[in-house]
């Protein structure tokens, strides 16, 4: 049995890589064939030369630190504030009346529209930045959270009553266990949101940065760093979701269908 | 019969306004009810006669619009603990702390309530699960830690809201009758619920039958079968007679289907 699970986790790794593999394959080739212009494409050596020179030379570096940087704290402050706003909105009703207007407005209003105003504001550093990825994952994590809370079962919360428990207590003990899911893949939702602000607030305003790198390089017409950057940001997008992943594992072991 | 009530209810009542024609729907009429001290007593009626809604008007999760309820009152701690239907359990918290819950709803802090909730989750057959989740336990086993957080609590009634009608037939029946030893050992006053005619006879005392629109008591049947009972009293003629009785009463009130009344 454990054998065969073991050779079942190697094919995954296996055919994932092989995956990989054959398209880079098909895409050198398909280059070195001629079949379309190199400048537009690049192609998978070009773009893993392009990545040694700018890593071994470090130029690379203080962009990566930057985009990490601004993502981090956009991402925190968004969560430190959306998350309990979430859960105030979905267990009381009068602030969900009080600002659900407000906030839907703000909510259909796409995120991007407001880059010019936020940099009017607050400059073309590392603030305006750090808003913009505040923005755009807000909106995600609150929503979800107060879905969540608003979807706790009813026949949970009568039994806290029934046992003559505090409204208090039942939200801690029924309403916030009961929103955890939600919450997490609000975080997950809200992290893919963040990286999106991060990308796009760089590329409209900025001297450093991922998302300057790889729009500075766009206009030089240089596709094989633009690739390093677009490939990082992938890589970057990986790496938080399975972060995410760990950390959903370790807050629901009660869920019969993470545990498997 | 004991001298002392463990409940006593008078001209209850409830009423709804219902929210499409606006008219007022009675949903329970004029219920009196005395349960004496460590009765085991059963409210058996169809759906829609309200049995339910009354045991949630004695646990105070309704408010009845009419009438009144008195608890003998107790020294400490509550006077009623309900045992829900099915489902109950939350499922993030271990069988401990579910059987715990209770308690922490009074009020005792959470380390105490699990030194204090461990034995109910001997006492109901559930030794070693202590740790599980409740994913990992059986409908027979869920409601037996259910009824373990009701226990915990050592209130002088237990209320008890159809709590086997998810269950198979052989687990109900292995159920019923580890609630009668366990009511036995916990020497409770037990107010059940139930729409199954032999599950309110195997288990009372007295069996107070309901009828529907408006929900209201219809017979009041002491049930003289020897106690202990083996689940074997089942297949006495005895039983059978007390069953037969009922069901002419649920019968008779029942409203015919079409089907019943074409010539």
């Amino acid at each position: 049995m454990i054998v065969r699970r073991f050779a079942k986790v190697n094919e995954r790794v296996l055919y994932g890589v092989l995956g990989f593999v054959g398209l880079g394959l098909v895409w050198e080739i398909t280059a070195s064939l001629g079949l379309y212009r190199r400048s537009l494409l690049s192609t998978p050596t070009a773009i893993w030369r392009a990545g040694v020179t700018d890593f071994g030379n470090g130029t690379i570096f203080p962009h990566i630190a930057v985009s990490l940087q601004e993502f981090a704290i956009g991402f925190v402050v968004s969560l430190i504030v959306a998350i309990p706003l979430g859960l105030a909105i979905g267990w009381f009703r009068r602030v969900d009346y009080a600002t659900s207007a407000l906030l839907a407005g703000l909510n259909a209003t796409p995120n991007v529209a407001l880059i010019p105003l936020i940099v009017l504001i607050a400059g073309i550093g590392l603030e305006s930045k750090v808003i913009v990825v505040f923005l755009s994952a807000f909106f995600a994590v609150m929503v979800t959270t107060t879905a969540g809370v608003q979807s706790t079962a009813r026949r949970h919360l009568e039994i806290t009553r029934s046992f003559g428990g505090s409204q208090w207590l039942a939200f801690r003990t029924v309403a916030l266990p009961s929103t955890l899911p939600f919450i997490l893949s609000g975080i997950r939702i809200g992290a893919g949101r963040a990286l999106v602000g991060v990308v796009s607030a760089e590329f409209l305003s900025a001297n450093i940065g991922l998302g300057f790198y790889l729009g500075l390089y766009g206009q030089l017409l240089d596709t094989a760093r633009l690739m390093v950057g677009i490939v990082l940001f992938g890589i970057f997008g990986v790496v938080i979701g399975e972060l995410l992943r760990v950390v959903e594992r370790r807050f629901e072991v009660w869920r019969p269908d993470i545990r498997a | 019969m004991t001298d002392h009530l463990a409940l006593s209810a008078r001209g209850v009542q409830m009423e709804y306004r219902d929210r499409g024609t606006g008219k007022r729907l009675l949903a329970i009429e004029k219920v009196d009810l005395d349960v004496a001290d460590g009765a085991f007593v059963s409210l058996l009626g169809p759906s829609g006669c309200g049995k339910s809604t009354f045991l949630k008007i004695v646990n105070g999760l309704i408010l009845a619009t009419a009438g009144e309820i008195k608890l003998h009152r107790v020294a400490k701690g509550r006077e009623d603990a309900m045992v829900f239907q099915d489902a109950s359990l939350f499922p993030w918290y271990s069988v401990l702390d579910n059987v715990a819950y209770g308690l922490v709803c009074a009020g005792v802090p959470r380390k105490e309530a699990r030194l204090r909730a461990a034995p109910y989750i001997d006492l109901v057959g559930l030794q070693g699960f202590a740790d599980k989740y409740p994913y990992q336990l059986s409908g027979g086993m869920q409601q037996r830690a259910n009824l373990a957080r009701a226990l915990a609590v050592d209130s002088a009634i237990l209320l008890m809201d159809e709590p086997f009608a998810a269950l198979d037939a052989q687990t109900r029946e292995v159920m019923q009758s580890e609630l009668l030893r366990i009511w036995n050992a916990a020497r409770k006053t037990v107010l059940f619920v139930t729409h199954q005619i032999d599950e309110a006879v195997y288990l009372s005392d007295r069996v107070v039958v309901m009828a529907a629109r408006p929900g209201r008591v219809v017979a009041d049947i002491k049930i003289d079968l020897p106690r202990p009972r083996a689940l074997e009293v089942k297949r006495t003629p005895e039983f059978a007679a007390y069953e037969e009785q009922i069901w002419r009463l649920i019968q008779h009130d029942r409203v015919p289907s079409p089907l019943e009344q074409a010539p």
